[in-house]
């Protein structure tokens, strides 16, 4: 299987990326750092928007033009896009882990770490999952091979992951203005875990139907 | 051995290539009994396509120069000199002939040519 | 089994057609694909290494189909195309790396003999190499495992007389054991002047000659002479005759030369001057 294979490839089109990943998190932590009580969720937020954002950097690496490299390499087309979407989730899954140490080094460092705030994060990296999913369902069915597709691709690749950050931050002001003051949030809270995990696989699947979506459409296409 | 190609020649290459591996084996640049370069090796190093040089090599093969044996390559046979006068009157003949053609056309007389070819011959 | 079958091979597009390519090209032969911009060229190499999929039509490489196993097919093909080949920000390492996963008979140490013979960078990216490091670094791509098929695909264009001949040089080296074969396409058609075994000759997707390069030189003579002079009989025969104010020049199929007479000056024309008359011969509006 070259599925692997593929995924680096992308890391190699996009690997000087991977470099301002570092900063990034010292910027997340940052954006956090001016929210009391759940600054870290929000550096967690962060984060995965910037992970929806880079994970889309492979299509605007590789044009038409000048992939043949790419193009004529043996491997199927089902490797080649699963390849490319592995690339998108282990962006997340890097994402993920970064997060969760930070949030451990937060918890070392005596802050309370909620329930409610671990379910959130999980229903948000469920959501970057499908945001991921969907931008590549969109960049390979609209984009791929199109020379306007430079701006439009900058759009799909921004507003989304622009758009959940903004949510979540709504949310998690809600939770932190109400957590503590209200009662009614306390089933929400006990729920919470697992209905972030159930998302989490919900999205996996999606994610998977995307991979299948697009490699029949591929197949079907005049070009490779 | 050795091979000029010419681009300028009204001689396809094929022919150049047969008639300067004649012209050595008659004259005795290329003895009997020499294995000649494969065709391939000789396409590469006259930067000729295959066909071209294999064209040659079977056309010296059907004039009785070389012969080709599976898996040994192509061996120079020996050449009677016979043919080698042959070849060398031919050639006067061509320039003889071409004098005499020039002669004609403008008109000069059998004397006066055979004169030129008494004065050039004592020279 | 022929190394590389062409089947009836045609592509529609809105714009363009490309109808009924058939060739066989033995193993251990080089075949130039020549014809105008345009004509079709890239579009059949693109079909062969099946990068776009025909209308129509089958391809076989050493008896592979591209659709019965795109891995056992491709490693089989290297492809040497423009300069636009590699992704702009791949170094030769990324190469290297990339071709170490994909290709089971690449060989490293052939790659990394390739980088120095040629002084290649390792770490430079490749939009910054210039035209000539480019086409050598594909070419080192491609000779740095074992392949059957060389596509090239204008390679040549832009390159120094000097790079030319070394390219020329690798392609006969290649074919040399007898078992390898290149196809390329070129409007450079000195470069195929030599080397080529076989040319194949498009025109507005259609197909004009295919032959071995000497039967075509062979059929054809090049004719020049006075505008005035040309007998009618004559004139039916002759492809793309070109006038001008002081004379004419032509082609004219070999098995007519009997129309000729003495009037006109006869040579062997090369490749160059007989595409050059077919494509003057569809612009005076003849169809062959």
């Amino acid at each position: 299987m070259k599925v692997i294979s593929y995924m680096k490839i992308d890391y190699m089109l996009t690997r000087q990326q991977l470099r301002i990943m570092l900063p990034i998190a010292i910027v997340a932590v940052l954006v956090g750092k001016g929210m009391d009580g759940m600054g870290v969720m929000v550096s967690c937020c962060y984060m995965l928007f910037v992970a929806t954002l880079f994970s889309t950097a492979p299509f605007g690496a590789c044009h038409r033009k000048n992939t043949g490299f790419l193009l004529m390499l043996p491997g199927t087309v089902t490797e080649r896009v699963t390849g490319r979407f592995l690339y998108g989730l282990s962006y997340i899954v890097m994402t993920v882990i970064i997060c969760l140490a930070g949030m451990g080094v937060y918890g070392l460092l005596g802050h309370e770490i909620t329930r409610l705030s671990v379910g959130l994060f999980l229903c948000n990296v469920a959501l970057s999952i499908v945001i991921v999913a969907l931008e590549y369902l969109i960049s390979y069915l609209f984009g791929e091979g199109k020379n306007n597709w430079q701006y439009l691709g900058n759009i799909v690749r921004i507003a989304p992951g622009m758009g959940m950050f903004f949510l979540f931050m709504f949310i998690l002001g809600k939770a932190d203005e109400e957590a503590y003051a209200m009662d009614r949030l306390v089933f929400l809270t006990e729920k919470i875990m697992s209905a972030g995990l159930v998302a989490l696989a919900a999205a996996l699947l999606i994610m998977a139907l995307a991979v299948f979506i697009c490699v029949k459409v591929i197949e079907k296409r005049d070009y490779a | 051995m050795k091979i000029i190609i010419s681009n300028q020649s009204e001689l396809p290459i094929y022919a150049q290539i047969r008639e300067q591996l004649k012209e050595q084996m008659l004259n005795g640049r290329i003895p009997e009994g020499t294995t000649l370069p494969s065709i391939r090796q000789l396409a590469k190093e006259t930067g000729v396509s295959v066909i071209t040089t294999t064209r040659a090599y079977s056309e010296l093969e059907a004039e009785g120069f070389i012969a080709t044996m599976q898996g040994k390559g192509s061996v120079v046979l020996p050449t009677d000199n016979k043919l080698l006068r042959e070849q060398y009157l031919l050639r006067i003949e061509e320039g003889l002939s071409t004098a005499i053609d020039t002669a004609k056309a403008m008109g000069m007389s059998r004397e006066e040519l055979t004169g030129i070819f008494h004065n050039l011959m004592d020279a | 089994m022929e190394l590389l079958e062409v089947k009836n091979l045609s592509k529609h597009y809105k714009s363009f057609d490309l109808m009924d390519i058939s060739f066989t090209l033995p193993r251990g032969y080089i075949m130039g694909y020549v014809g105008p911009n345009g004509s079709g060229k890239t579009t059949t190499l693109n079909l062969i290494t099946g990068i776009v999929k025909c209308s129509d039509g089958e391809v076989y490489i050493d008896g592979h189909t591209c659709k019965e196993d795109v891995k056992t097919y491709r490693e089989q093909i290297g492809y040497v195309g423009d300069e636009s080949y590699f992704p702009d920000n791949f170094t030769a390492k990324n190469i290297r790396l990339a071709l170490k996963d994909f290709y089971t008979t690449f060989s490293e140490e052939k790659f990394n003999a390739f980088l120095q013979k040629w002084n290649l960078p390792e770490k430079k990216q490749v939009k910054d190499f210039s035209r000539g490091m480019k086409v050598m670094l594909m070419f080192a791509s491609v000779l740095s495992r074992d392949t059957k098929l060389l596509i090239l695909d204008e390679a040549t264009n832009g390159l120094d007389p000097v790079m030319r001949m070394e390219i020329l040089r690798l392609l006969q080296e290649y074919v040399m054991d007898g078992q390898r074969s290149v196809i390329f396409s070129t409007h450079i058609l000195s470069d195929l002047e030599q080397i080529a075994d076989y040319i194949y000759f498009i025109d507005q997707g259609r197909t004009i000659l295919h032959d071995a390069k000497d039967e075509i030189i062979e059929s054809f003579l090049l004719v020049k002479g006075e505008s005035g002079a040309i007998p009618p009989a004559l004139k039916r025969e002759l492809i793309g005759l070109e006038e001008n104010a002081y004379g004419f020049e032509a082609i004219l199929p070999s098995g007519r030369a009997e129309l000729l007479g003495n009037a006109f000056l006869v040579e062997k024309p090369n490749i160059d001057d007989i595409v050059i008359h077919f494509i003057k011969n569809r612009e005076n509006g003849n169809r062959i």
